[in-house]
């Protein structure tokens, strides 16, 4: 019988590298709307826009299996999932990264490749993928405090809190997904279609 | 990208793979426990993984002990080599056969352990002095006759380019246990000391114990020399709620029990009390959906966003020139019935009409001209 915790390594080293990829190459693609002063550095567009396929086949990749990875984890955690600051964490930051991963693939689904080439679309898709990165291994890095009481994370000066969070209570919590779904529907069903920026 | 560029960028993933060690196992502690010397929960009884400390463990105790009282075990482990962490496990073991070692296997039992629980295996970190002194408060066995302890500890170093751990192993300390005297006074069997009260509790500490008609409480804070006597009522059948001050932050405070039977009396090891926060509460189903809520929020909002800053908007970079090419364009003309409405007929000037805005007469198609003029 294999336990849950092995399951949970599997899927969280899925996510964490397919995420790494996609944001490694959604910051390449920085290029196409700033091309790099460097000369040596600049990609050819054939390149980056490879990069890009990589970036949103990796985002959604790791979006898929980061629901199974958060489930692997909570079956895993000895005792309550949710029972100490650390554990909550991982939840708000699963959270936060799931919603931020999600934008960004919604982002380049809606508005075709052709947004790398605006720029302030371009900076919001980079910005997108890098703060969804920052949540992802935040919530990572506390599996490592919480099993070897270290993170590779404990080296940078300054980082995401770990060890305080904030709970909601739950009804608050429930109306703020109301908020939140509806939100969602506005952006979809109400508000005029974007329009898809082709290469 | 040119090859330059690309050695550039092996050569990074290169250093970031080889800045990492090849295999160092729990370097933040395995956290206290009940252990067996050979394992420590991380298998570096195995001497493959393993190698000799080059510092010293050693063990103090009372060489006499009654059965079923309370007696203080002292460890100091000095003079090692520390990894960065400077953490240190130290085991208290019955003997050191590997397996079935541990105090609980020979008759002892742990009232307190050195950080306030009662595992035989606790890890802490050692100050810059290098050495430091554990105290382990146990119930002496049952059966009575010559018991031995030993202590033992583990620890890394730096550097430790084998990612061994270091092991050290005192002598034995033998201890005299002898038959308790009729109506000693004492803890009672079972009887265990709380680890940690929770911040500004001041709940009282609940003491158990046998052949005992008074008792007395001294305690004082961590690292303080002054003692202070702490109230004390009898709860009837051997247990007495010892009030003690509450504390705050991360205080730790001492006290020792004085169990009495008439004219005779037994002080008991100094026990250690933490301070814990209050218990973090919450739900699987709070977390969840606070979870959902957050990442439902941050998609609507960053969707809008993107629908904000996408070109329907007309406000992308690929609209600025149509904007830039419109505002030059010159000021429409005025509409024609606008302007033919403005004029003004003029009786002494017909086949003329006035007009106010540019003050000019202008000819009117309605009646053609006759003659005079402007």
């Amino acid at each position: 019988m294999v336990g849950a915790a092995t399951f949970h390594a599997m899927f969280v080293e899925i996510v964490i590298g397919s995420l790494t990829l996609s944001v490694i190459c959604a910051i390449c693609c920085v290029q196409l709307a700033f091309p790099s002063p460097i000369t040596n550095f600049r990609l050819s567009e054939k390149v980056m826009m490879a990069m890009d396929k990589a970036a949103l086949a990796g985002a959604i990749l790791g979006l898929v299996t980061m629901p199974l990875a958060i489930l692997s984890g909570t079956l895993a955690a000895p005792g309550s999932a949710a029972g100490s600051a650390l554990l909550y964490n991982k939840f708000v930051y699963s959270g936060l990264a799931l919603g931020f991963w999600g934008a960004y693939v919604a982002g380049r689904v809606r508005l075709g490749p052709g947004l790398w080439k605006d720029k302030r679309l371009n900076l919001l898709q980079v910005g997108t993928a890098a703060v969804a990165f920052s949540m992802t291994t935040s919530a990572a890095s506390i599996g490592g405090k919480f099993v070897r009481g270290e993170s590779v994370y404990d080296i940078l000066p300054l980082w995401l809190p770990t060890e305080s969070t904030t709970v909601l209570h739950p009804a608050i919590s429930a109306l703020l997904l109301l908020i939140g779904i509806a939100s969602i529907v506005v952006a979809f069903r109400f508000a005029p279609p974007v329009e898809r920026l082709d290469q | 990208m040119t090859s330059r560029a690309r050695l550039l960028v092996l050569g990074a993933i290169s250093c970031v793979l080889l800045a990492t060690t090849a295999s160092v196992a729990n370097p933040g502690g395995n956290g206290d426990a009940d252990r067996d010397y050979t394992c420590g929960g991380s298998c570096h009884g195995d001497p493959s993984l393993s190698m000799p400390s080059d510092g010293t463990v050693s063990l103090s105790a009372d060489t006499v002990a009654f059965s079923g009282t309370a007696t203080a075990v002292h460890v100091t482990a000095s003079g090692m080599s520390l990894s960065g962490k400077r953490l240190v496990g130290v085991f208290l073991l019955g003997s050191l056969n590997g397996n079935g070692d541990q105090p609980s296997d020979h008759g002892w039992g742990i009232i307190q352990d050195p950080n306030g629980g009662t595992s035989n295996y606790v890890e802490t970190v050692v100050p810059q002095s290098g050495s430091v002194t554990m105290t382990w408060v146990l119930r002496a066995p049952s059966q009575t006759g010559q018991q031995y302890l030993y202590a033992s500890m583990h620890h890394g170093s730096d550097p430790n380019p084998d990612g061994l751990a270091s092991l050290g192993a005192s002598q034995a300390a033998s201890i005299d246990v002898r038959p308790v005297p009729e109506n000693y006074p004492g803890l009672a069997e079972g009887w265990t000391a709380p680890e940690n009260r929770v911040t500004g509790d001041d709940a009282p500490v609940i003491v158990r114990t046998t052949n005992t008609d008074q008792l007395v409480v001294l305690w004082r804070l961590e690292g303080e020399w002054a003692t202070h006597t702490a109230d004390v009522e009898s709860l009837g059948g051997g247990a007495w709620a010892v009030n003690l001050p509450a504390t705050i932050g991360e205080t730790r405070l001492q006290y020792q029990i004085t169990t009495h039977n008439g004219s005779f009396a037994a002080s008991q090891p100094w026990l250690t009390v933490g301070t814990t926060p209050p218990a973090f509460d919450a739900t699987l189903l709070g977390a969840r959906l606070q979870a959902l809520a957050f990442a439902s929020i941050v998609f609507g909002f960053m969707v809008s966003l993107q629908a904000r800053l996408s070109p329907r908007g007309g406000e992308g970079d690929e609209a600025t020139p149509e904007v830039d090419s419109q505002a030059s364009l010159p000021e429409p003309e005025p509409a024609k019935d606008d302007y033919w409405s403005r004029l003004v007929p003029h009786d002494d000037h017909p086949g003329w009409l006035w007009d106010p805005v540019e003050e000019e007469w202008v000819a009117d198609p309605q009646n053609p001209l006759q003659g005079g003029g402007a």
